[in-house]
């Protein structure tokens, strides 16, 4: 699974860097790095929906306050199989 | 003429307890490519030493700028300057550094300790001839410029430093001579390495100066073109004719903004591959792309480049923020203020719609004011600015 998130200067403002944060900090507790491959990006071309953030193709607007529950109702399902 | 060029950085500390420091240094260039450099010592600290050293380096700059000979701009500084109540004299110890044509450096010297100058990081002992002005020994040399030169001129509160607590003599010259040697070779600019000195003096005082204590330091060096591009055109058949004229520059390349970036990446046929290491900073992260030095995030990156080149012109005290960090805002500033000498932004006037939201600190106006504070800045650290607009 790759997720991409937005580092631009909109999405920045917005808080890309919690959710990055957040996102790396899932990824290397449950070990998953060679599950999600987190990634950057400059710009979506969507920066009224900030911060913007892909999953595979699959575009979702996220939130500071909103990432926890993206990583538990979006990331968990799919790699279940993988969290010890 | 040559390619070098003289990067002039000084830096001051008073007296403790004073508001005002009593030396002064004035820097006029003029246009045939000849500055001179003044660095006065009003007699004692305070309100009166700072006029009196004010007065001494404006009217010697003005003077020797407007190619006037010594003698009469001593004499003229003679006659000029009001004289002390206390004392009964008008004096303001001088050095000038004359550099011609980035060839020749004339340095005249009165009162102030003796100008030490560094040729590959080690002391140059050059010849000195002295003259007697009404009265006042003078002391004048020339000196062929080599790359490398460091001129270091100071107030005798650099010398003083210490005198009766860290040393019983004072912070002797040969000492300083050993400190700036081992400086010089890490390759800094005239600014932090007068920077050094002077902070180095303010220790050895405890923090409480007795004197106003000034170094002004000269260093010869190759230029070194840069190239920045800061936005996207603001007619997009534009984005050809603005990458191709800031491709073919020499020197090297930085790009900051995403979209920007991603122009450039698709100009180039390369791939734009961001990072997502904060680097213990709060600014964006910096991406790569093949045949581009340096790409960073816009408008929130040259905004935290501005607040360090104002610093950097004044207090210098964000130095270490910048100096050894490796976000975007900071590797900028290396580049910048440390590496070039001729500077060329490319700046696109695209209003990006996002940007245009009241609730966010951006702008389009704010991005403009950016780019022209920060050549401003630029140009007050003597680097030449060209600014083009798409």
């Amino acid at each position: 699974m790759k997720i991409t998130i937005c580092i631009g200067s909109s999405c920045h403002i917005k808080g890309s860097r919690q959710i990055v944060e957040a996102l790396s900090a899932f990824v290397s507790e449950h070990h998953l790095e060679d599950k999600i491959e987190l990634g950057g990006t400059f710009c979506m071309d969507r920066c009224q929906e900030g911060v913007c953030v892909t999953v595979d193709d699959e575009f979702y607007s996220l939130t500071p306050e909103t990432v926890s529950d993206f990583i538990k109702n979006r990331i968990s399902p799919e790699v279940s199989e993988f969290i010890q | 003429m040559n390619n070098l060029c003289a990067d002039i950085g000084y830096k001051s500390i008073n007296h403790v307890g004073e508001q005002l420091c009593g030396d002064h240094v004035e820097i006029v260039e003029q246009s045939d490519h000849s500055t001179v450099i003044v660095l006065a010592d009003g007699l004692g600290s305070g309100v009166k030493a700072s006029i009196l050293s004010t007065l001494t380096s404006k009217i010697i700059s003005t003077m020797m700028a407007a190619g006037l000979p010594l003698e009469e701009c001593v004499s003229t500084i003679a006659a000029t300057l009001p004289v002390c109540s206390v004392r009964g004299v008008a004096y303001s110890t001088f050095t000038i550094l004359h550099i011609i044509n980035n060839e020749t450096a004339e340095i005249i010297q009165y009162d102030n300790p003796r100008v030490i100058v560094l040729r590959d990081n080690q002391n140059f002992d050059y010849p000195t001839t002295e003259m007697n002005l009404d009265g006042k020994k003078i002391l004048k040399s020339t000196v062929r410029l080599q790359e490398g030169d460091i001129f270091i001129a100071m107030s005798d509160g650099c010398p003083h430093a210490g005198i009766g607590t860290a040393y019983n003599f004072g912070w002797k010259r040969e000492d300083i001579i050993d400190f700036m040697e081992t400086m010089s070779v890490t390759g800094l600019t005239a600014k932090n390495l007068s920077t050094l000195l002077v902070d180095e003096c303010d220790k050895l005082y405890g923090q409480k100066p007795g004197d106003d204590a000034t170094a002004c330091i000269v260093k010869i060096r190759k230029r070194q073109p840069m190239n920045l591009l800061f936005g996207p055109p603001s007619n997009r058949d534009d984005c050809d004719r603005m990458m191709s004229l800031f491709f073919s520059k020499e020197g090297k390349h930085i790009i900051c903004g995403g979209t920007t970036s991603s122009i450039a990446a698709k100009y180039l046929g390369k791939p734009l591959i961001p990072t997502l290491s904060y680097e213990k900073s709060d600014i964006p992260p910096v991406a790569s792309l093949e045949g581009v030095d340096l790409v960073t995030e816009g408008v929130i990156t040259v905004n935290r480049v501005l607040e360090y080149a104002k610093d950097y012109l004044g207090d210098n005290e964000m130095y270490s923020h910048w100096n050894f960090r490796r976000d975007g805002a900071s590797l900028i500033c290396q580049l910048l203020f440390e590496e070039a000498t001729d500077i060329n932004f490319y700046v696109g006037r695209a209003i990006n719609p996002a940007h245009q939201n009241p609730d966010l600190p951006i702008n389009f106006n704010i991005k403009m004011n950016l780019v022209g504070e920060l050549s401003d800045c630029l140009r007050q650290m003597g680097k030449r600015i060209k600014v083009s607009y798409f």
